[in-house]
């Protein structure tokens, strides 16, 4: 965390500038932040690992939910939106049920992920979802299969959502350009491509 | 009569109609009615939709609840990631009045507020619910019991966890719907790490489709390890995810495990008496064949 106070003590200053005894790139708001989007009291963790140990993610990667916590706790805000493991939680909670300080580890992972995406950092599929939705009202749009499958069964080929009430997508478009999001999707696919 | 607004998400009636076509006329055998809920649009996905913005996830559910409020019902749905974005926006918004003022000031602009006068419910929650229907009551309900089948149960992550955001209590060892399973006739089997996620959520199989199925094939693993005929639980996503996963786990890791998935509504309806083909069971990609022989 950046320093307010100084020693005074040019010598002392210098050693403070060496990496091995103090490291300037972190931020005290990132922690604030992340607790406030997650709604839950991050820095209470004190490394026990249980959220690790609870996590089908863990066994199969390099996704660690206890070093993300320390990111949060210590304010590493570069290292904690960067890292492309952010994405492998599947958000099971598991680690939330069994956390003994009564932290929320998901979801510090999805303010992480919320503060990751504002600046643009969000894996396609992610923003895909947000387009399909934005067009159909669904994640996952009905299609001819489907369809006639429905009719099979005695039921209408468009479900009663916006399927079949296409008149209410204009609202679902209206608060998702309230946010500018789908312009910001567009945007980050087109980039890709 | 108990009388719900009924929210059907995406895969349920996009995916697998079955799960919807099944929810209706089982529920109405043991007392409840699914009203349709008009207009009603993706819960928003809770992985796909809130690991971008929670505020604009927030306010996309709020829309779905008001659809409800203004029937005057509560809403009841069959799937958990319905559950997690449709059940937890109206209680968190129910409880911060700074989240539900930002969400009106959106709302507003297409001439909805939300008030939060109504309730959300896990249809398999009512099943099991003394006061709405009880475990009695869907025996009573069963024509054709499933007797001689060994069925396994996976109650996926966002209907019961986080456990004190719910009302479930117990997220180690829960047995509720074993008692649902028992009373159409079946035998329900324990296995190992039953409270392990699918591996679908989080965006994570759209994200890594490899990761993903390797947390399936860990509970493919378990599961064959104590031979049951089928699994069942209560969440097209967590369904599509082992049905047509197993597809995918075929494909890239060559191994075949061939065990019929079924949503508890689809065995509900098996065992009141519905035909295969009322429940749209050819949409699966697992066959599901071997089980009906067993029961039909
Ligand atoms: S279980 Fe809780 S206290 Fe322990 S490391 Fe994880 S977040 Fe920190
Ligand atoms: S919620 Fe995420 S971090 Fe926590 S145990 Fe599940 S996959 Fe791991």
């Amino acid at each position: 965390m950046a320093r307010e106070k100084d020693y005074g003590n040019p010598s002392l200053e210098a050693k403070l500038k060496d990496r091995y005894y103090y490291s300037d790139d972190t931020n005290r708001d990132f922690t604030k932040e992340v607790e406030k989007i997650g709604r839950t009291i991050a820095h209470m963790c004190y490394q026990c690992g249980t959220c690790t140990g609870s996590c089908p993610s863990a066994p199969r990667s390099s996704y660690r939910i206890r070093l993300f916590m320390r990111r949060a706790v210590l304010g590493l805000e570069e290292e904690a939106l960067t890292d492309p493991d952010l994405w492998l939680c599947t958000t099971c909670y598991s680690c939330t049920d069994r956390c003994p300080r009564d932290i929320a580890p998901t979801d510090v992972i999805m303010a992480m992920r919320n503060l990751a995406a504002r600046r643009d950092i969000v894996p396609r599929n992610f923003l895909k979802t947000v387009q399909a939705i934005y067009t159909t009202g669904h994640g996952v749009p009905n299609n001819d299969v489907n369809r006639a499958a429905r009719v099979k069964l005695g039921m209408d080929a468009e479900p009663p959502t916006t399927c079949g009430f296409p008149e209410y997508i204009e609202g679902i478009k209206a608060i998702i350009d309230h946010y500018g999001l789908k312009d910001r999707a567009d945007k980050i696919l087109s980039e890709g491509e | 009569m108990h009388e719900y607004a009924f929210f059907l998400g995406c895969i349920a009636p996009n995916r697998y109609p079955g799960c919807e076509a099944s929810a209706i006329k089982t529920s109405e055998k043991v007392g409840i009615k699914l009203l349709p809920l008009c207009g009603a649009s993706c819960c928003p996905a809770p992985g796909a939709f809130g690991s971008i913005d929670l505020n604009i996830w927030y306010a996309m559910a709020a829309r779905n609840v008001v659809l409800a409020e203004q029937m005057d019902r509560d809403i009841a749905l069959i799937c958990n990631g319905c559950y997690k974005s449709i059940y937890e926006v109206n209680h968190i918004l129910k409880h911060n009045d700074e989240l539900r003022d930002g969400v009106n000031e959106v709302l507003k602009e297409i001439d909805m507020e939300y008030k939060g006068s109504i309730d959300v419910w896990h249809l398999a929650e009512l099943y099991y619910d003394p006061k709405i229907c009880g475990v009695d009551k869907i025996r009573e309900s069963v024509s054709r019991p499933l007797t001689g089948t060994k069925i396994a149960v996976h109650y996926g992550c966002h209907l019961m966890k986080p456990r004190k955001e719910r009302h479930f209590g117990d997220t180690d060892h829960p047995m509720w719907i074993e008692e649902l399973v028992a009373a159409l006739g079946a035998e329900p089997v324990q296995y190992r790490n039953k409270m392990q996620c699918c591996g679908a959520g989080g965006g994570v199989r759209g994200f890594d489709l490899e990761h993903s199925l390797d947390i399936t094939n860990e509970k493919m693993i378990n599961l064959q390890e104590v031979g049951a005929d089928a699994l069942t639980e209560v969440c097209p996503f967590c369904q599509l995810q082992y049905d047509r996963g197993q597809v995918e786990i075929e494909e890239k890791f060559g191994i075949k495990y061939g065990l019929p998935v079924l949503h508890f509504n689809e065995l509900l309806g098996l065992a009141q008496g519905m035909s295969p083909d009322e429940l749209a069971l050819d949409l699966h990609a697992v066959d599901v064949t071997p089980f009906l022989e067993k029961i039909l």
